[in-house]
């Protein structure tokens, strides 16, 4: 990190690196090109046009390839220093912020809607959509005082939110997916050398941009209140850079699609060979981007024991994770951070809690009675009648069962994540818990292809358990209650879900329907599995009753619940094998992604309800009713098309999730 | 000790009920000593052996070999990092020492479950936790956890010992109000009501001042003071302002870069050669124009 680097380091360290990398990237270029066309051939390529179909295939794809690579990875390290300078957070990227997200949303919903938008420029349409997200991530984070942890979450959100938008348009439209899932897979792929003209062009206008704001960048360097008694317009400067950044990231979503990480660990590795000064940093990042690119690219090509070619932006977001990870754990906020804001918002409780507990059970029932009654048919809208029951309900039953419990478990293991943490925005979905269940049933369908129920619930466990122990493993002694938690969890989430899509491209065809089980469809729930999961939810969330005393006290910190003899390891282990097997089952019913167990206690508490075993019941409740809605809409809006239950409640959560984030204090 | 207690108004408001003696002050307490500023006769209840704590390589305690005594107030002094909430977090057992033994009672810290070493010993963080969502009556009633565990029944008795700490306190008034509302030196009275109301014999309190204005500072140490006296408990508390320990405590230690540079009562602390090597500023001292008490202040 930069405090730890000296000043008196030189140079040679970044030049020594930057050479043996080059050495690297030289030697699998040269492999590669000489699979394209023989070296002996190469300048008659280059000076006489197309006369084989080696020769182009080597002028015009191999070789742009290798340059749109440099100047993807130049432009990427370039945007990451210039947003994690501006805003003081060494995991500030396009990726992390959901530039790059929402430039492909933008991508895909024009190239579906508005394909004439996209003739006129793509780069505009994705120009547009990255600065909007980044305004919004922005002003979400702002009032957290643009912290890690409110901005990291802010764009986590819009990322997966864009990412659900983008999947239901997929969904929506089968016939248009190879075209949609051009820009996802982060692909380097070339056909000519237009893209890479200008993208060139593209790079070079950010590259004097970003020259003319080193000055007052460096200054943001201070705190904010520094910065503006030495005279700098500091929202302005912000503002620059961020937009600049926010244009690179557009312009490389609309040439290549997305690559993630590059802007994280290019920035990271020259700083700690020693560039110091942002001069430095602006220097050699975009060098190391560009290199660490240009290897990676060359790399998976190399990789033929696979089926099909990993996208490099799956690759890197592969490798990047654990970087992101390493950041988080010796990342030191700067300064002290006020523990009890002056101002913190107090809720009012509910004058009646129990009849507010009461009042969400029964819409819980309520939204289960009418998801069976009420749905769209081949006739228009219509309520079961009595010759219609035996014919629909067996078919509407278990989905809702299978919803209304999942939504249930999600919700419980959100409450008692976040009474144990002290965080409210602890979730089992933000921390990779979720994530990590699914990456254990995606592991177990590609070692055994068992779609067995209590292997595939056990497997999920696993991997619940497994995300969960890393989580609280890697924070160590410096307890559960701290914004690193969620950076953490935000890492091993991004490092999951990366490796499930490196999995999933490999071509095997069991990834369809991991795909459909990974976006949280209830349509392949049955009557059996259904009652079994409702069972299991009870029973779990029963016993999870029993430590409403630890509940209790547990928010209020390590040092206190300690000081009081709530025994530390046995009530972590006790809880965490509770949020384990709930977020489990949830994700074998919903996917892993829904927002649920975010959502669930936040409106037990809007609702005024404190108590610890109010809450346990309110909140299975109120999960409950929303993942039946989520399940419900998903089910008639588009009828005869289904949008999958956990897409459905991600589309919901996510922007409420956005909200609760902007009123949540520093 | 028996007299003091029933002269305290909080036994006064449950004297229609019957009580238990497992609720009133543990049988097998010994009576405490009248204030007096006398050398205590019973036993160290807190004894450690070369105790030292590192961070790294940096040692932020050297070997520390001390007793501390049941029924008195201790004071805690030193400059900034000069090991002083370093000393409570172990005695507390929120963090373990890097070498040497502390026993409580005669028996290691190790040994102690930790519900039964909750009963006997309560902590107060330098910095309190935010409560949210919590009443101030069920943050008190946090405070009997040691006692009915997970499970157990919160009953009567219980029930009684929130109420006496609340009343003893004076936290009464905001029992149905959320902690957070509650302006520092009211929430600093809740936290020590939840102490309280933990029944513990012995208090480890760090820096409960720190952040309140004169008149609440004053009023929190005479709070802490008056429990020693009346119920017999013993303290040990981190303060900042070696005058407030000086008119509080019964006994005071000076830390200086993590070693014990003195310890003694108010008066033989409060000297200039003292607070020199204590702080490392010339400081002089003078008595309290009413009291007498000595003062010191910076040269």
């Amino acid at each position: 990190m930069a405090e730890r680097a000296l000043p008196s380091r030189s140079v040679a360290p970044l030049a020594l690196l930057a050479g043996a990398l080059a050495c690297l990237a030289l030697a699998l270029t040269a492999a590669t090109l000489e699979a394209a066309l023989p070296a002996r051939l190469w300048w008659a390529a280059l000076t006489s046009h197309g006369a084989t179909v080696p020769a182009l295939i080597f002028a015009d794809v191999a070789l742009p390839r290798v340059v749109v690579s440099w100047i993807v990875g130049a432009g990427l390290a370039l945007a990451g220093v210039l947003l994690q300078q501006a805003l003081r957070n060494p995991l500030a990227d396009t990726t992390t912020l959901g530039i790059s997200a929402g430039a492909y949303l933008a991508l895909a919903a024009a190239s579906l809607f508005a394909p004439a938008l996209l003739a006129a420029g793509q780069e505009a349409v994705a120009l547009a959509a990255s600065l909007a997200v980044a305004a919004i991530v922005l002003a979400v984070a702002r009032r957290g005082d643009l912290s890690p942890v409110a901005l990291i979450l802010a764009g986590l959100t819009l990322s997966l939110l864009c990412g659900s938008a983008a999947a239901v348009l997929t969904v929506l439209n089968h016939d248009y997916l190879s075209t949609l899932f051009v820009w996802q897979s982060g692909s380097l792929v070339q056909n000519g050398w237009g893209p890479t003209r200008r993208l060139a062009v593209a790079l070079a206008f950010a590259g004097a941009a970003a020259a003319a704001l080193s000055r007052p960048l460096m200054l943001l360097e201070l705190a904010e209140s520094q910065g503006r008694a030495l005279g700098l317009r500091v929202g302005a400067a912000r503002a620059a850079a961020v937009a600049v950044a926010a244009a690179i990231g557009a312009a490389c979503v609309s040439a290549v699609g997305v690559v993630g990480f590059i802007g994280i660990v290019a920035p990271q590795i020259a700083q700690r060979l020693g560039a110091r000064t942002l001069r430095q940093k602006l220097t050699w990042a975009p060098a190391f981007g560009a290199l660490l690119l240009w290897i990676a690219d060359q790399g998976v090509q190399h990789l033929a024991f696979l089926r099909t070619e990993i996208p490099v932006g799956s690759a890197t977001a592969l490798l990047g994770a654990p970087v992101l990870l390493l950041i988080v754990l010796q990342h030191k906020p700067r300064g002290v951070r006020n523990v009890r804001p002056a101002t913190a918002p107090v809720r009012p409780r509910a004058r009646h809690p129990r009849r507010a507990v009461v009042a969400l059970c029964a819409l819980f029932a309520l939204s289960a009675l009418v998801a069976m009654g009420l749905g769209r048919t081949m006739t228009g809208w219509g309520w079961l009648s009595a010759d219609t029951a035996g014919l629909v309900l067996p078919w509407r039953a278990p989905r809702v069962i299978a919803a209304g419990s999942a939504g249930a478990m999600l919700a419980v293991a959100g409450l008692l994540l976040q009474r144990m943490t002290g965080n409210p925005m602890a979730s089992p979905e933000v921390l990779g818990v979720s994530s990590g269940a699914a990456l254990g049933i995606v592991i177990l369908l590609f070692i055994v292809a068992d779609f067995s129920q209590p292997l595939m619930i056990a497997a999920a466990a696993g991997g619940a358990l497994a995300a969960l122990l890393l989580i609280v493993g890697l924070n160590g002694r410096a307890g559960l209650a701290v914004d690193r938690l969620l950076l953490v969890g935000v890492a091993l989430a991004t490092g999951f879900s990366a490796f499930a899509a490196v999995l999933l491209t490999s071509g095997d065809p069991r990834s369809a329907i991991l795909l459909a089980w990974l976006s949280g469809s209830t349509y392949r729930a049955t009557l059996a599995g259904a009652v079994a999961a409702a069972l299991f939810a009870v029973v779990v969330i029963a016993a999870a009753g029993a430590t409403a005393r630890w509940l209790a006290i547990l928010p209020l910190g390590p040092a206190t619940a300690a000081a009081i003899g709530v025994p530390a390891r046995a009530s972590r282990l006790v809880l965490l094998s509770a949020i384990a097997a709930l977020t489990a089952a949830a994700t074998m019913v919903v996917g892993p992604l829904s927002f649920i167990g975010l959502l669930g206690p936040h409106l037990v508490r809007l609702a005024g309800i404190e108590r610890p075993l109010d809450q346990l019941m309110a909140a299975a409740a109120a999960g409950g009713a929303l993942l039946v809605a989520a399940d419900w809409l998903g089910r008639n809006l588009f009828f005869p098309w289904e949008v999958p239950a956990g897409l459905c409640a991600a589309l919901i959560g996510g922007p409420v999730c956005l909200a609760l984030l902007r009123g949540r204090p520093a | 000790m028996i007299a003091v207690h029933l002269d305290s108004p909080a036994v006064d408001a449950h004297q229609g009920q019957p009580m238990k003696p497992s609720f009133m002050s543990p049988s097998s307490r010994a009576p405490a000593p009248p204030f007096a500023g006398g050398p205590a006769a019973d036993a160290a209840s807190f004894e450690l052996n070369g105790v030292t704590f590192a961070v790294g390589e940096r040692l932020l305690l050297e070997p520390l070999t001390l007793a501390l005594p049941a029924r008195r107030m201790v004071g805690l002094i030193g400059h900034n990092g000069s090991g002083k909430s370093t000393l409570l977090k172990l005695l507390a057992r929120q963090q373990p020492a890097a070498s040497g033994a502390i026993r409580f009672e005669g028996r290691a810290l190790k040994d102690w479950g930790d519900r039964p070493f909750a009963r006997k010993v309560a902590y107060l963080p330098q910095q309190t936790p935010p409560a949210s969502g919590l009443l101030v009556k069920e943050l008190v009633a946090l405070g009997r956890y040691p006692w009915h565990g997970a499970l157990g029944r919160f009953g009567a008795a219980d029930r009684a010992k929130v109420d006496e700490a609340m009343e003893l306190t004076n936290v009464e008034p905001f029992a149905d109000r959320l902690v957070d509302t509650l302006s520092g030196g009211e929430r600093q009275r809740v936290w020590l009501a939840m102490l309280v109301a933990q029944d513990a014999e012995y208090l480890l309190l760090d820096e409960p001042i720190s952040a309140l204005d004169v008149a609440h500072q004053i009023e929190v140490l005479s709070l802490v003071h008056r429990l020693t006296q009346e119920r017999g408990l013993g303290v040990v508390v981190v303060l900042h302002d070696v005058n407030m320990a000086a008119r509080f405590c019964d006994e005071i230690l000076a830390l200086h870069s993590g070693r014990l540079v003195a310890r003694g009562t108010p008066e033989t602390i409060m000297t200039p050669e003292q607070l020199e090597t204590v702080y490392g500023i010339a400081m002089g001292v003078m008595p309290h124009p009413e009291t007498r008490q000595p003062i010191s202040y910076v040269r």
